[in-house]
C-alpha cells in the first residue's frame, strides 16, 4: 500500500514538473513554427493601424465572436460581433478603417487561434515607445487543474536587452527586469519577446 | 481549518453587505467651500491654473525625494487642464481613486491644486475631514513607479494615488496594510464601496446616494431608467463586474464580485439596445449592451447631486 502510494505521489510530480516547464518551451518553438504568419499579423496590424488604432480580441473560446475597440481623439469605441456578420465589415468603414484588410487580418488571427492584438505604451528614459502585443491560446494538452495558459509575443521597434537567462531588462537599469503588462518577457530574437500568462490581456 | 475559513468569510460577506448599505442618503456637510452658481462647481480650472502660475519657483522636497518639483508641477497643472486624461496605471487597483480624481479635478481643480502643492511641500495636508499624511515608504516610492504606462511619467499622479490608497483603508485591506513595493497592484490598493463613498463624501462637494453593495447587485426595476434618471441631475459612478465586460481569459467561471469604477457620461436606450459611454483610464469609451447585461454587471450606482447652497 505504502510503496504504491510513494509511487502514485512521483508519477503525479514527475507529471506536474513537466506540465509546468511545458509552455515556455512550447511557446518559443510555436514562434519558429509560425514565425511567418505570425509576422504577416504583426505587420499587417501595424500599417492598418496606423491610419486608425484598434485593437482586435476573440472573446469566445470557439474563435466566432470577435471584440474590435475602435481609438478616436475622443472615445475608445467596443463592438462585439460574429466574425461573418456583414455589420463587421459596415461599422470598420464608418471609422475609415480598411474594412477588406482588416477582416483578413481577423481571418489570420483566427487561423493561428490568436486571441488578442494591441499596441501598448510604454515609457523609457521618459520616452514613449510602442510594442505590439499578440496572444495565443495553444491548443496544447491542458494538465489537470491548472489555469489556462496564453502565449504572449511582443513585437519591438527596436532592439532589447536581455540578461544571462534571456530575460528582457529595462535599458536604464539594465540589472532590472522589464515588466510590461505585468508580465516578465524572454528572448526570442533581438525584437521579439514572449510571455506565459493565464491571461490574454 | 474549515470552521476558521467559514468564519473568515461570514465575516467579509458581512462587511461587504453591512458597511456599505443596500440604499442610503446623507446629508453632505462641510466647511470652506462655496458652489459657483454660474457653473455649478466648487472652483474652475482658471482659478487652478492662476494658482499654480501663481508659484514661482517650488523648491525639490525632502519629503518626496523622487519627485520633481519641475515635473510634479507640470502634471498637476495638466490634469486640472484636461482631467480626462488622468491615468491610473497599467495593473494597478487604483480605478476608484481614479473615478474619484476625474470626479474631483471637474468639481474642485483648485481645491485639489491647493492640496497637491501642500502635501509636496509640507509632507502632509489636510482635504474635507482627512488629514492625509502619508507614510514613509509611499513617499519613498513616489515617482519611481515603473511599467505602469502614462504613470510612469507623472509623478504629481503616483504621489496622489499612492497617499489616497495608504491613507483609505477598508475591509479589502486588512491583510495587507503596509505599503511594499508592487503593493498598487494587489490589495494593499484595492477599494470597496463603503470605502469610495467614504472618499467621495470626503472629497467632493455632492450629496451622496448609494444603491447596491460589494456582494449583491441593486435590486431595480429598471436600471437603465434608475441611471438616466440620476445623470440628469448629476454625475453617476458605476461598481461594476470588469472580469465579463473586458474579458482578460476565457475561463467559463468567472466570480461575481465587482471589480471597477466607472463615471458613466451618457447612457441611451434604442429598442434592446443601450449604449453606454463612460469614462475611465484616462479617457472615454462607448460600448453597447443588453438591458440584462448592463443589470449583470452593476453591483453599485452611486449618485453624486449639487445642491445650491450646500455647505
Amino acid at each position: 500500500m505504502t510503496s504504491k502510494l510513494l509511487y502514485y505521489s512521483v508519477v503525479v510530480t514527475v507529471a506536474s514538473l513537466l506540465f509546468s516547464c511545458t509552455p515556455k518551451i512550447v511557446a518559443t518553438k510555436f514562434y519558429e513554427e509560425n514565425e511567418k504568419v505570425l509576422d504577416k499579423i504583426e505587420i499587417t496590424y501595424k500599417d492598418l493601424s496606423e491610419e486608425r488604432s484598434f485593437a482586435i480580441a476573440f472573446t469566445s473560446k470557439d474563435f466566432k465572436t470577435v471584440s474590435v475597440e475602435i481609438y478616436t481623439d475622443t472615445l475608445k469605441y467596443i463592438y462585439d460581433f460574429e466574425v461573418n456578420e456583414p455589420r463587421l465589415a459596415d461599422t470598420l468603414t464608418a471609422y475609415n478603417l480598411n474594412a477588406p484588410k482588416v477582416i483578413g487580418l481577423i481571418g489570420m488571427m483566427q487561423s493561428i487561434r490568436s486571441t488578442w492584438i494591441k499596441n501598448l505604451d510604454y515609457y523609457v528614459d521618459g520616452k514613449k515607445n510602442e510594442v505590439v502585443f499578440l496572444s495565443i491560446k495553444p491548443v496544447a494538452v491542458k494538465a489537470p487543474l491548472s489555469y489556462q495558459k496564453y502565449y504572449i509575443l511582443a513585437y519591438f521597434n527596436q532592439q532589447q536587452q536581455f540578461d544571462s537567462k534571456g530575460r528582457l531588462l529595462d535599458k536604464k537599469q539594465k540589472r532590472r527586469l522589464r515588466k510590461i503588462n505585468g508580465e516578465v518577457f524572454s528572448r526570442i530574437n533581438d525584437k521579439v519577446c514572449y510571455a506565459v500568462s493565464g491571461n490574454f490581456r | 481549518m474549515r470552521l476558521f475559513l467559514l468564519t473568515v468569510a461570514s465575516c467579509f460577506f458581512a462587511l461587504a453587505v453591512f458597511s456599505a448599505p443596500i440604499s442610503f442618503r446623507d446629508s453632505y456637510g462641510k466647511e470652506g467651500f462655496a458652489l459657483s452658481p454660474a457653473t455649478g462647481v466648487t472652483s474652475t480650472a482658471q482659478q487652478a491654473v492662476e494658482f499654480i502660475d501663481s508659484i514661482k519657483t517650488l523648491a525639490p522636497s525632502t519629503y518626496w525625494p523622487h519627485v520633481n518639483p519641475a515635473a510634479f508641477l507640470q502634471n498637476v497643472k495638466e490634469n486640472v487642464l484636461k482631467p480626462i486624461l488622468i491615468y491610473p496605471g497599467i495593473g494597478t487597483n487604483f480605478c476608484g481613486y481614479g473615478a474619484l480624481s476625474y470626479l474631483l479635478l471637474q468639481d474642485d481643480p483648485l481645491g485639489y491644486a491647493r492640496f497637491m502643492v501642500k502635501l509636496y511641500t509640507t509632507g502632509r495636508a489636510q482635504f474635507g475631514n482627512s488629514d492625509v499624511d502619508p507614510s514613509d515608504p509611499i513617499k519613498k516610492q513616489a515617482g519611481q513607479m515603473r511599467y505602469k504606462g502614462v504613470l510612469d511619467i507623472h509623478p504629481a499622479d503616483q504621489l496622489w494615488f499612492l497617499s489616497l490608497a495608504d491613507h483609505f483603508k477598508g475591509y479589502l485591506n486588512i491583510f495587507n496594510r503596509h505599503y511594499d513595493v508592487g503593493d498598487e497592484d494587489k490589495f494593499w490598493a484595492s477599494v470597496n464601496l463603503a470605502k469610495f463613498n467614504r472618499m467621495a463624501r470626503n472629497f467632493l462637494h455632492y450629496k451622496l446616494g448609494s444603491r447596491g453593495s460589494d456582494l449583491i447587485r441593486p435590486h431595480l426595476s429598471d436600471t437603465y431608467q434608475y441611471i438616466s434618471n440620476r445623470l440628469q441631475r448629476g454625475k453617476v459612478v458605476l461598481f461594476i463586474n470588469n472580469r465579463i465586460v473586458h474579458k482578460k481569459n476565457h475561463e467559463r467561471v468567472k466570480l461575481k464580485v465587482p471589480t471597477h469604477f466607472i463615471v458613466v457620461e451618457k447612457i441611451s436606450r434604442q429598442d434592446d439596445l443601450i449604449t453606454l459611454v463612460y469614462w475611465d483610464y484616462g479617457g472615454k469609451t462607448l460600448m453597447q449592451l443588453s438591458p440584462r447585461f448592463l443589470r449583470r454587471i452593476i453591483f453599485a450606482i452611486v449618485d453624486l447631486k449639487k445642491e445650491a447652497g450646500d455647505k
